[in-house]
Formats: structure tokens, C-alpha cells, sequence
């Protein structure tokens, strides 16, 4: 454990996490974060911003991870990574899961069209879609990528890494 | 028609609505595991009380912390219902409280605002 925790300090990490996902996960980790970056003083635009993109990551893990125990009445687990570090510019939230392959194509296209937009796109394209039917494949409003993109201060950054001939590791890694 | 009344959660919002007052409350932190399954019992409620009495003067106060993109999703559909009511001749009024230091909160007011129409939209800064 010890040259985990000397890595991840090396890293500028702050939060770490690999498991399974639930509600009430999002909700303890969220709430943790929140008072972690009031304590150390971080402004409230940016702990903001580091929440908001915490809790999409962590939703999509619940909806969209591969691996997963999936209940409407007792809610779902979905395993994945959380990671929130903080670099000379600035703090990052990364999530990885695996997903279905077959998902792949949808989630390259809609993460390269919010990384080809700028704020004012960004803000019409979240306008129109909050209004459109989110498509068959998804679990929530459609939104949480846009959402994201907002936030940022860069890109987003994605890899897919194949893991056998139905799935696929993926990563994203928003800075703020 | 009675009185709905959820508690606040974590992550759910505490909601107040009280269809004899013309009054609806949402207070609190929206992001729920499964949005729609969450708000799909005021929206039916709120259905039935537009059509039951459409004339009554309708005033919802909104004081949100923190919602995610589904909650938004969820948002615009109530705000569109609610200015659909407008739109037939419900008086209609949106009062979005937010902390004026909440800046994320604000421009979110600002963006619903320029989507409704015909109900009257309110930002509502609110200092400590």
C-alpha cells in the first residue's frame, strides 16, 4: 500500500477509488470532496465545477459500466475507478470502466463533437438536446458529456483500450 | 386535490406543493439515481391541478444547490409543462432562488429563463 500511496502522491491524486459504484456512494464521496476543497480553501467556482463533473463520471459508471448489478428498486452498482488530482493547472477528474464494444461508436461521436465546440456551441447544442428525446441507448438525459465539456478547461480525454471481443476499457479524464 | 410533501434527501430536493395555496416548493440538491422515476409523481399531480383548476395563480419556488444533467432535463420538461399552462391562461410564476455568489446557479436561471415564454420567470439572488 505504501508505493501506492507515494505514486499517487507523486501524482498530485486526491481521491482514488475502485469498486462498485452506488447512489450512495456518489453521495459520500461527492459530499467528501466538497468539504476536502472548503477546507483547503479552493475556490467555490472550482469545487463546484470539480462536483458537478464528479457526479456525472460517477452516474455513467452506475449506467454504463459493463460490469454491473442493475436494480430500479433497490438502485444499481456499476465497478469502475474515480480519480480527482489536482496538477500545476489545475484539478482533473478521471473515471474508467469497461464498457460494451458496441457502445464504442456512440461514445467516440458524442465526445468528439462536444470537443469540437466552443462555450457558445457548447451552450446552444445543451439547449437543444435538453429539449430533444434522449436516444434508445440511454440511461439518463443524454447530457452528461455536454455537461462535462462545459465545465472543462480543456478537451476532454478519452482512450479506449480493448479487453476481449465484447469489451472495451474506457477513460476519460476531464481538467478543470 | 391534497397536499404533496417529499423530504429532502442528499440528493433529492424537498417538495412542497400545496394545490389549494397555488403554491409549489422545491428546495435542496437534485441528483437523484433515477431522475425521471423521482419527479414523475409531482409532474402527474401537477398535471391534474393545472387541468382541474386553470385558472388559479400558480407560484413555484425553485432554490436548487446543486442539480445534475438529468435533473436539467427533468427542469425543462416541468418548465415547459408549466409554460404550456401559461400559454392557456394559468397565471404562472417562477421564483429561481439561488445564493448570489452561486454563479453556476445564476447562469442556469438565466438559460431556463430564455426558454420559457409565456410563464413569468424570476431570478432571485439571495444573500446570507
Amino acid at each position: 500500500m505504501y508505493s501506492y500511496y507515494q505514486s499517487m502522491n507523486r501524482e498530485g491524486v486526491v481521491l482514488y477509488f475502485n469498486g462498485p459504484i452506488s447512489q450512495s456512494v456518489v453521495e459520500s464521496i461527492g459530499d467528501m470532496m466538497r468539504r476536502k476543497m472548503a477546507c483547503e480553501e479552493e475556490g467555490m467556482q472550482t469545487a463546484r465545477k470539480v462536483f458537478a463533473v464528479l457526479v456525472e463520471q460517477m452516474q455513467n459508471i452506475i449506467n454504463y459500466s459493463s460490469e454491473a448489478c442493475r436494480s430500479e428498486s433497490e438502485g444499481s452498482l456499476g465497478m469502475g475507478q474515480i480519480m480527482v488530482g489536482r496538477r500545476e493547472d489545475g484539478f482533473f477528474v478521471s473515471c474508467g470502466n469497461a464498457v460494451d464494444r458496441d457502445m464504442e461508436m456512440r461514445i467516440r461521436s458524442m465526445i468528439d463533437a462536444v470537443n469540437g465546440m466552443n462555450r457558445e456551441e457548447l451552450k446552444d447544442y445543451y439547449r437543444r438536446q435538453r429539449r430533444a428525446e434522449p436516444d434508445a441507448a440511454s440511461r439518463g438525459a443524454g447530457l452528461g458529456f455536454i455537461e462535462m465539456a462545459r465545465k472543462a478547461s480543456k478537451p476532454l480525454d478519452y482512450e479506449f483500450t480493448p479487453i476481449d471481443a465484447s469489451t472495451s476499457f474506457l477513460a476519460v479524464t476531464v481538467s478543470i | 386535490m391534497s397536499e404533496y410533501t417529499i423530504a429532502a434527501t442528499k440528493s433529492s430536493p424537498a417538495i412542497d406543493f400545496s394545490p389549494a395555496a397555488g403554491l409549489l416548493r422545491i428546495r435542496g440538491e437534485s441528483y437523484p439515481e433515477n431522475c425521471s422515476l423521482f419527479y414523475q409523481p409531482l409532474f402527474e399531480r401537477l398535471r391534474g391541478h393545472l387541468v382541474a383548476a386553470p385558472r388559479c395563480p400558480l407560484l413555484v419556488e425553485m432554490e436548487i444547490v446543486y442539480f445534475n444533467s438529468s435533473s436539467s432535463k427533468a427542469f425543462m420538461d416541468f418548465f415547459d409543462l408549466l409554460d404550456e399552462a401559461a400559454a392557456s391562461g394559468t397565471p404562472v410564476s417562477v421564483d429561481w432562488r439561488y445564493h448570489e455568489e452561486n454563479e453556476t446557479a445564476q447562469e442556469c436561471g438565466e438559460e431556463f429563463q430564455e426558454d420559457v415564454e409565456h410563464l413569468h420567470f424570476r431570478l432571485v439572488p439571495l444573500s446570507d
